[in-house]
């Protein structure tokens, strides 16, 4: 039976991750899963907003929260920093009976929607490693991803009670779930490390040392390509690598997509992006 | 450890006990022993005679007997020429299968046998069914814990007593009586250990310039609280026969110029190496060597006492501790575990191994309930041993090289973080350098797996999963600092960011309010309650280091300075101009502006949200103040403009407000551009779009391009909720 979600697909995947929401759709349809759009859902606000205004990232996210619930659906984002910054405002609501009656009561007013708390909010990572079952993903791989892999979670999900079963320290979720397309994990330090997206436009020499630290670990523990499970840190990896190079001087060219990018190629889709993908491994990556 | 040596035998038809063997070698070489692996069919029964610690894994085959490999050497031991094994420890881990008759009857046998020669059982034989492997890690786990604890070989480590309860089958579920038998202790026998009999304890000490002296007197006023009488000695003029006759032994000694005993210890070491010099069994005894790690020679005379006492018979209670110049903080808690152990030697001299927890729960005045029951200490749970994978960071600053050493270990899961790093350094790199330290200073705070921590306050256990039985530990140096020598680093950097913050308070002039007792200054107690939390966070080492950003931003000044100021700014207390002051400081290139993520703040948790809130507070008032200009207010306003105007975020419009034309010009020559338009090094996203991205809307301009960022369904609801929660948008 189908595994179905309210999806939000982050905050760039309409825009300049188009990538992401491409191949989320086939690989839904190859893993089982049923994914109804959230129509309505606003941007989680990256915790931007909160910096603007805190409470109002809150609203706006309760207002998510409700529609999901309305749904009768848990939330899946491919996303990273959307299932973080969602699951602190959800913890929040249901943590604080007082600000989510105060939030209600907004909700009401502006929109008729009520939020009761009883809403999830997944990362894709951790559907797929705990819900699917990596058994199945194996069984479901038609291009083996037969190459060294560096897995980027990224610091905002990777938070006690936030990311499913795996630790938030010492993850391994994307590590084994390389492993089972066929992937070799590379095993490195930084990657929960923020590559400093939030700062990037304002304090862009500190993000794109960020940006070169990072990169230049996974390459130094013999990555061939990163895969990353947030959607902006993805972006900010791979636009950004160039930049941060000549900044810092360290080497950055590798290759870098996104989980779900790896998923569907691992699942049969987009074979010619597979291949330019292998290309850029054996060619232009160092 | 020990350093002890043991023999691995194994009786194996299928190779089960032979793998079993080799994992309790890989363990036994990681606490320290040296193992010697062999089949029943590698060795005579003469060799077994001279092998002090054996243990076995041995199989049963058809009806009740040997393995192929053991037939000739149990013949062997049936024969004439058996010989005696007194003075070998053992322990048996017996394989079998509970269909048959007779289960483990082969490591019965040698059990049996072991016994019948005079030898000690280490711990009682475990009888493992088909599902063996738990049983056999936790037999194994125990055995070595017990060698590893122990002396030279062939001393018994468990106390000088072969285990009398009967064996433990693993089919069957252990039933541990040690919690009735330790009530009973606390109520009854340990009454009777403490109150009768000689209690004595004496302390001599070996000083030079007084701080021996001082340690001798302060753990002779500590063991009144363990039921024993502290009797101090100087070592000059000290008759060292006279310890024949005493049962506790306890030598605080440093060490003078090359390794040489101090002055007033000479005489009685020229002594005690004397062949004049009396047999010291019976007698039980611990050291504490003074020194300084800068001498070639750091603690030899403690080292030269440890190793004479040894030789003359008495027996070693517990590890010597070799302190270094700071030696308050390890003395302490060494003295927590040697007082105990001592008090639980009896008028006989018999060591109570099993006694030596109530006594510790005595002398905490906890001895009317289990630990914890008083509501203010946390009780300490136990865990069982478990394989620990340790890496450290190492850095040697004569020669700038770096890198990591690794070792495997059996550990209980309770221990403590510095207790790890304490056992590495007594045991196998005395060179290894960290912060030592009570369980609660802000100074020893190091990285494990990312995660900031105090590590006297953090068991082994919470810090990683349990991966396939192991746990696996990167301990490294707090990140955004300065390292001194492997997992030391330098705070000072951090302390002149601070200084340069004028963290002092510049009180206002306020009206008090008058009370019973007079005019006195008052605070909301929600406000006073707010700035207590956003103060409290502990370890401002660990706060600096939690931010992503700190290692990257020049100058930056850090979550821990920007908290701290933070609170003061918050504090009604504070006067107007230093507020402003503060004001300037947090909107400065080194405030608050230059962090560029608080996620990795917040995640952290030895962060609290108290923290996470001070710094976006800072940072909210920052914008306000600037009006949302400049690239860090312009990028938060237009993000959110963004999404008032359309539900989504539309970067495209964010990327030309905030950078503004110069900076799309320099991203145009940087590469970026290229990447993002062209899909340059990406897997072949849709290139049309970028391009339209990039060249729609102009800059300036603030509408929205319907085109591109079509409104979410029920827009106006999110309208509606902006106007109600922020009518600046």
């Amino acid at each position: 039976m189908a595994l179905k979600y309210a999806y939000h697909p982050g905050n760039v995947a309409h825009s300049s991750a188009t990538e992401v929401s491409q191949t989320m759709e086939p690989t839904a349809r190859s893993l089982g899963l049923e994914l109804h759009p959230m129509k309505g859902a606003t941007s989680c606000g990256a915790g931007i907003i909160r910096q603007a205004n805190d409470l109002l990232q809150v609203t706006l996210n309760a207002r998510n929260f409700a529609i999901a619930e309305s749904m009768g659906m848990d939330i899946i984002t491919p996303c990273a920093a959307t299932a973080g910054n969602l699951n602190e405002d959800l913890a929040r609501l249901k943590g604080d009976s007082l600000l989510l009656t105060k939030t209600n009561e907004v909700l009401q007013r502006t929109s008729g929607l009520t939020l009761s708390g009883d809403v999830k909010v997944h990362h894709l990572l951790h559907v797929v490693v705990d819900e699917i079952g990596l058994e199945k993903v194996s069984q479901k791989v038609r291009n083996r991803i037969d190459f060294p892999v560096a897995g980027f979670y990224g610091p905002n999900m990777q938070q006690e009670g936030f990311c499913g079963g795996d630790d938030a320290f010492d993850p391994q979720y994307l590590e084994i779930l390389i492993e089972a397309l066929g992937g070799k994990p590379v095993l490195w330090e930084s990657r929960t490390q923020s590559v400093g997206v939030p700062g990037l436009f304002s304090e862009e020499r500190t993000a794109l040392r960020q940006i070169a630290s990072v990169i230049d670990d996974a390459k130094s523990e013999g990555a061939s390509m990163i895969v990353s499970a947030c959607n902006l840190s993805h972006t900010a990896l791979d636009v950004y690598q160039g930049k941060a190079r000549r900044v810092t001087g360290t080497p950055t060219n590798i290759p870098v997509i996104h989980l779900t990018e790896m998923l569907s190629f691992a699942m049969g889709h987009y074979n010619n992006r597979l291949a330019q993908l292998r290309t850029r491994i054996s060619v232009i990556g160092d | 450890m020990s350093g002890a040596t043991l023999l691995i035998l194994f009786g194996s038809e299928s190779g089960n006990s032979e793998d079993l063997a080799t994992i309790a070698e890989k363990q036994a070489k990681s606490l320290g022993i040296s193992p010697l692996v062999k089949g029943m069919d590698e060795i005579g029964i003469l060799d077994l005679a001279e092998s002090k610690n054996i243990l076995i894994f041995c199989s049963t085959w058809g009806e009740g007997e040997m393995p192929d490999n053991a037939v000739d050497l149990w013949e062997a031991a049936n024969g004439d020429s058996a010989p005696s094994m007194e003075g070998c420890n053992f322990a048996v881990c017996a394989l079998g299968d509970t269909s048959y008759e007779f289960f483990c009857q082969s490591g019965k046998d040698w059990d049996e046998w072991f016994e019948k020669q005079g030898a000690t059982r280490l711990i009682d034989r475990v009888d493992c069914d088909v599902e063996y492997d738990e049983p056999a890690a936790e037999f194994t786990s125990q055995a070595l814990s017990l060698l590893a604890t122990a002396g030279s070989d062939g001393e018994n480590p468990s106390g000088g007593e072969a285990a009398e309860s009967p064996p433990v089958s693993s089919t069957q579920p252990e039933e541990s009586d040690s919690d009735a038998e330790q009530e009973e202790s606390v109520g009854g026998d340990l009454e009777g250990l403490i109150s009768s009999g000689d209690r004595s304890l004496v302390l001599l000490f070996g000083s030079q310039s007084g701080n021996s002296e001082g340690l001798a007197s302060k753990i002779a006023k500590d063991a009144k609280s363990y039921g024993l009488e502290g009797e101090i000695h100087d070592m000059d003029g000290f008759d060292f026969n006279s310890l024949s006759g005493k049962k506790r032994v306890m030598i605080v000694c440093s060490t003078w110029g090359e390794g040489e005993m101090p002055d007033n210890a000479e005489d009685l070491w020229q002594f005690a190496i004397s062949d004049s010099a009396s047999r010291l069994e019976g007698v039980h005894f611990a050291i504490c060597a003074l020194g300084d790690t800068s001498y070639e020679f750091f603690c030899q005379s403690g080292k030269d006492w440890d190793g004479r006492f040894e030789e003359l018979g008495a027996t070693r209670i517990i590890d010597r501790l070799d302190c270094d110049v700071d030696f308050d903080a390890p003395a302490a808690e060494w003295i927590l575990e040697a007082l105990p152990s001592l008090a639980a030697v009896d008028s006989s001299g018999h060591f109570h191994e099993d006694m030596v927890d109530s006594i510790k729960m005595y002398a905490s005045g906890s001895s009317a309930g289990a630990e914890g029951e008083d509501g203010f200490s946390m009780p300490k749970i136990r865990s069982d041993p478990i394989q620990v994978g340790v890496s450290v960071f190492r850095f040697d600053p004569e020669t700038s090289t770096h890198g990591t050493d690794k070792w495997l270990c059996s550990l209980s899961g309770h221990l403590s973080v510095m207790d790890v790093l304490r056992m590495l350094k007594s045991s196998q790199d005395g060179s290894l350098t960290f912060r030592d330290g009570p369980a609660d200073d802000p100074n020893t705070a190091i990285s494990v797996n990312g995660r900031l921590i105090l590590p006297g306050l953090c068991r082994i256990d919470s810090l990683a999963p349990i991966r396939n039985d192991s746990i696996s530990l990167r301990i490294e140096p707090l990140p955004g600092f300065e390292v001194i020598r492997d997992l030391s680093v330098d705070p000072w950097s951090l302390e002149r960011k601070r200084e340069s913050s004028e963290p002092w308070m510049v009180a206002a002039t306020r009206e008090g309010a008058n009370t019973p007792q007079g005019p006195i200054g008052t605070m909301d107690p929600t406000v006073a309650s707010s700035i207590h939390e956003t103060r409290d966070f502990g370890s401002q080492n660990i706060l600096h280091s939690s931010s992503d950003a700190v290692p990257h931003a020049n100058g930056y000044l850090g979550p821990a300075v920007i908290t701290s100021s933070w609170s003061r700014r918050i504090d009604p207390r504070t006067a107007p101009s230093k507020r402003s002051e503060i004001d300037q400081l947090l909107a400065s290139r080194s405030g608050i502006k230059a962090e560029t993520d608080l996620a990795p703040i917040r995640r952290q948790p030895s962060v609290s949200s108290a923290v996470y809130d001070a710094l976006l507070g800072a940072k909210n008032s920052v914008l306000t103040a600037d009006g949302f200009n400049g690239k860090h207010g312009k990028h938060v306003w237009w993000y959110t403009w963004t999404v008032k105007s359309s539900g989504m975020v539309n970067d495209t419009v964010i990327y030309r407000q905030a950078m503004g034309p110069f900076a799309l010009l320099g991203n145009l020559f940087s590469g970026v551009t290229a990447r993002m338009v062209l899909g340059f090094t990406r897997t072949g996203g849709n290139m049309f779009n970028g391009m339209l991205g990039m060249v729609a809307p102009p800059a300036g301009i603030g509408k929205m391009p319907k085109q591109f960022n079509s409104s979410v369904d029920n827009h106006h609801q999110v309208v509606a909720i902006f106007n109600e929660m922020d009518g600046r948008f």
